[in-house]
Formats: C-alpha cells, structure tokens, sequence
C-alpha cells in the first residue's frame, strides 16, 4: 500500500512540471501558432529579390523584412488571408507562388488539362486507326497466299 | 484530306512554342515587375527626418500641382551613385521636384553623400526600417515613382536614371503629365 502510495506521489511529480508549463505559457503557446502560420505563409509567398525562391529559402534583406512583417501582422491577430492580401496589394500576384484560381488565370489552370485532352483524343485516333488498317490486312487474297507460298517454298529448297 | 488532321498536335505544339518564346524575347528583364500602386494616389506615410534636411510630407507631395518624381535611394547603395549626377540634372536643368526616400540607411552616410555630390531633394523622408518601402511596393533600391499633379502614381522605374531613360522615359511622360490636366 505505501509502495502504491509513493508510486502515485512520484507520478503527481512527474506530471507537475508539464501541466505547471501548460498553464503559464498560453502565450507561448499562441505564439508558436503565429510562427506555425507565418511559417506557411512564407513557403507561399515568392521572394522578390531572388524570384524563384520563396520567402521562407531567401535570406535577401527584403525577405528579411517582409518576414518580420508578416510576424508582427499575425501577432496583430490578423489572419493568414488578410497578411497575403496586404502583400498582393503592393507587390501584385507575382508575390504568391501558386497563383489564384481567377478568370485571369483560368487557362493557366485548366490549359494543361485542355491540352492533355485533345493529346488523348489523338493519340486513341491514331492508334484505333493504325490497328483498324493492320487488320484489313491480316487477311491474305488467294493470289497472295499462293504467292508467299511460293516464295517459301523457294527458301526452303 | 485526313492526313492533315493529324498535324493539329505539332501545330498546336509550334504555336505554344511561339507564344512562350515570345513571352521569353518581349520581357526582356524579369526583375522589371509592373507596379501594382500605378494610378494610385501616393500612400499616406509618415517619415522621419534627416537632420539639416527638409521633411518629406504627404502635404508636400499633394499640395505641388506640377508632376514631381519620389525616388527611393541609400548611401550603400551603387546604382544609386550613378544616377545621383541625373538627378542633379534633372533638379537643375529641367527644374523637377525630386522627393527623396532614404532607404535603411546610415544616416551620417547619407548626410556626406548629399554634402559631396549635392542634393538633388526637394525634401527627404527616412525610412531607416525599410517598412515604407513595403508600403510603396519596392522591392529594390533605386526606384522612382513619377507622380502627376494630383500626387498619382504614374510610372514606376526600377534601377537607376541614366541619361537615356531622362531622353527616352522620364521626361516625355513629365511633359505628358504636364499638358494632360
């Protein structure tokens, strides 16, 4: 009984330390959710400077503060959207890496597809065409059976 | 008749071709983006003051009823260098309003430059965070915007004003600007 007994304070000390951390660092813990975010934003968002890097690769001095920026904004408790379109306004779409699904864009998006289309519509045609004309001559008349014969007779003698 | 039906693929194909190469051939650089603030008012940003130089404020830049240039510009910055004589020019011989936006800068840096080269500013607004220029859209020093009378964005240049951009750009759009209101 006293070992169970010790075993449990053992335990409740074990555990106070977490629940105590828990309790004090609400903050901190936000916090780490504003860097979670902003951490997402910058693999979204291009770095001008060196433009095919994202902002989260760049070490460019612009990155930098665009980064510090984006920190402070969600700190603000602005939301990830918000934080991107303050961007877009001032740097234009070039700034996302995956550009918006909008009118503008559209054949952007569905282009590809459009072309891997009409790719497939050929490629069928071509290929039901080709077998369809192997077939019409798989079939020999008589005359050209007689005439292979005879070409493999000659061979074989 | 058929035959020609099965070149729609490699048409189709030449003709991407065309238009990639010709996005590749026509914008020549691909760091001159397109400013997104063109026809926009100048944003309303408030600066701080070089010591011994007038401040830039948004009053300056909406009270003058000529068009004006504001151009972003460091001491560190070498590009900025070259286009400091330009400016020169284009404040002395061609009398346009320049504002200056000194951009995350060492302040005593850009008091010599100013003092060796001479001040082609109106007046200056420092931006020692680099936050303002966030606000403009730069992305690089130096840049100039040209605003019209009604303190509008008109026309962004990205990199340095040489002579040729004075001829060719700078100073046709001025004039344009000038007769268009």
């Amino acid at each position: 009984m006293i070992k169970l007994f010790k075993y449990a304070v053992i335990l409740f000390l074990c555990s106070a330390p977490s629940s105590l951390y828990s309790q004090n660092n609400t903050n901190l813990e936000s916090n780490s959710l504003v860097l979670q975010q902003a951490k997402e934003l910058y693999e979204e968002l291009r770095c001008l400077v060196c433009q095919n890097q994202s902002l989260l690769e760049s070490e460019a001095p612009l990155a930098l503060d665009l980064k510090e920026l984006i920190k402070e904004k969600l700190k603000e408790g602005k939301t990830k959207k918000e934080v991107k379109d303050f961007l877009v306004e001032r740097y234009g779409e070039f700034i996302l890496l995956l550009p918006t699904l909008s009118l503008q864009n559209l054949f952007l998006w569905i282009g590809p597809f459009i072309f891997l289309f009409i790719g497939i519509i050929f490629a069928y045609k071509f290929y039901t065409n080709f077998n369809r004309s192997s077939n019409k001559t798989k079939t020999l008349n008589p005359a050209e059976k007689k005439n292979v014969q005879k070409i493999l007779d000659e061979k074989l003698e | 008749m058929k035959k020609y039906y099965y070149y729609i693929p490699l048409i189709t194909f030449i003709l991407l071709i065309l238009f990639f190469s010709r996005q590749l051939f026509l914008n020549k650089d691909p760091s001159h983006l397109p400013s997104v603030m063109l026809d926009e008012s100048f944003p309303k940003l408030e600066f701080n003051q070089l010591e011994k130089y007038n401040l830039l404020t948004i009053e300056d830049i909406f009270s003058y009823d000529k068009p004006s240039l504001v151009n972003v510009w460091a001491s560190w910055c070498v590009p900025c260098k070259i286009e400091h004589a330009n400016l020169m020019l284009l404040k002395n011989k061609h009398s346009i309003r320049i504002y200056g936006i000194n951009y995350k800068d060492n302040l005593q840096e850009a008091d010599e430059i100013l003092n060796l080269d001479g001040n082609p500013f109106y007046s200056i607004g420092v931006d020692s965070s680099g936050r303002i220029a966030i606000n403009l859209g730069v992305y690089g020093v130096p840049e100039t915007f040209i605003l019209d009378r009604n303190g509008k964005i008109r026309y962004r240049h990205v990199g340095p004003i040489l002579e040729y951009d004075i001829r060719e750009t700078i100073l046709p759009i001025l004039t344009k600007l000038e007769q268009d209101d």
